[in-house]
């Protein structure tokens, strides 16, 4: 298990060097993203919860702290978000789904999709619950401001 | 307050760079609503407060209310993943009351950025085998397994950033990557009997799954921008597919 964390770690830097983010955020990027995959592993393995739920509760804590680290950072919480998430990314169910339907084993390559599906709609939920959240936040103090330059006038 | 130096460009100075800074950011993959409130704080810190735009993954126009107001426009064809350019352009302009850059030097400061130079197809290549080889391991796979997603990965990513020239579409691109993976790490378990075919594909796929666009899609729908969030997330189902259809070609011609 540590093993894993340590290489997911690697993982979700190497994803930000590919997508080019700023060189001074790629070890709080690579530290969300093992965060992200601990939490994720511990709910399955440990408390033997369900694997989309396991994600979803690693995609909470990896947006929470992407909230955090954007506000020491003083950079946008995409930066941290996208290659964050990139360990949770269903990728062996999707794969998985297509191969059993190309051995026309049709049964068994959906119910592989179904759950590659249900893992992607846990991440996205995970995402839109935090991001929701601090988005009043944020669209207020950018109305003050806009509000804020024009009465000057 | 009166000092300020943007006070001193005129407004359609102000839009052209507002339009300048939104198409960066729209090609470097931000999501629709920062691009919008990055127009409007531009503007507003110029003391334009009537400004509305409307973006999409393709365009971007700025308007106004008024009957006889202006309009600016710009396509956007191509989207890459740049974070480093999110980061700059969103420093520009929560710092754009302080900007010290008259109008000229602004513009060639963004001409700039948009010229700055990704890093080499090499590091590219080098960071995609890493991932794969990553996965590999987090999926359980051993150490012929990590050497044959490494491989995968960076021969996929090399090709593509090597037909980038020729200017293929997406899904033709993505195609390719699904026909390389899936021939290399064919190829490495039929030299080797310690790779498992599974997970080494897996880890290969990882680098070109439609992440971003899915997320961004996502994010655009929680923002109320309907449009925007249904073409990114049809985007996303679409180069998923086109890898898909490159790996079973393989598998296919393969196995059979």
């Amino acid at each position: 298990m540590l093993v894993s964390i340590f290489f997911s770690y690697i993982a979700t830097t190497a994803f930000a060097v590919l997508f080019n983010a700023p060189k001074r955020t790629l070890i709080p990027v690579g530290l969300i993203g093992a965060v992200g995959w601990s939490v994720y592993l511990l709910m399955r393995d440990y408390f033997s919860y369900s694997s989309p739920l396991s994600i979803f509760c690693g995609t909470v804590v990896l947006s929470l702290m992407s909230e955090l680290f954007a506000r020491i950072y003083k950079q946008p919480v995409t930066l941290f978000t996208i290659p964050g998430i990139v360990p949770l990314v269903p990728g062996l169910p999707i794969y998985q789904g297509m191969y059993y339907m190309i051995m026309s084993a049709y049964s068994i390559g959906i119910e592989k999709l179904i759950k590659a599906s249900m893992e992607a709609g846990a991440i996205s939920l995970g995402i839109l619950l935090v991001s929701g959240l601090f988005r009043i936040f944020k669209v207020r103090r950018d109305r003050r401001f806009v509000y804020s330059r024009i009465k000057e006038q | 307050m009166t000092t300020e130096k943007i006070m001193t460009m005129s407004q359609e100075e102000v839009l052209n760079i507002a339009l300048t800074a939104g198409k960066i950011l729209l090609t470097s993959g931000a999501e629709t609503y920062r691009v919008e409130d990055t127009i409007i704080r531009l503007c507003a810190w110029r003391k334009m407060g009537y400004v509305k735009v409307f973006v999409t993954p393709t365009v971007i126009i700025i308007g106004d209310e008024k009957a006889h107001g202006f309009t600016c426009m710009t396509r956007v064809t191509s989207r890459t993943t740049n974070l480093s350019l999110i980061s700059a352009v969103s420093e520009m302009s929560y710092g754009f009351g302080k900007w010290s850059l008259g109008y000229k030097e602004t513009k060639s400061f963004l001409a700039e950025l948009r010229k700055r130079p990704a890093p080499s197809k090499y590091v590219t290549s080098v960071a995609a085998g890493i991932a794969s080889a990553c996965f590999a391991v987090m999926l359980g796979g051993n150490f012929a397994d990590f050497g044959a997603a490494f491989l995968t990965g960076f021969t996929a990513m090399l090709a593509v950033k090597q037909l980038a020239v020729l200017r293929i579409t997406s899904f033709w691109e993505n195609t390719l990557a699904g026909m390389i993976i899936a021939f290399v790490a064919l190829t490495c378990c039929q030299l080797n009997s310690d790779c498992t075919q599974e997970k080494i594909i897996v880890g290969g796929i990882m680098p070109f799954l439609p992440g971003v666009s899915f997320t961004n899609g996502l994010r655009d729908f929680m923002a109320g921008d309907l449009l925007s969030g249904n073409s990114r997330i049809a985007e996303a189902f679409l180069f998923a597919a086109s890898l898909a259809v490159g790996i079973a070609v393989v598998l296919r011609i393969w196995l059979a």
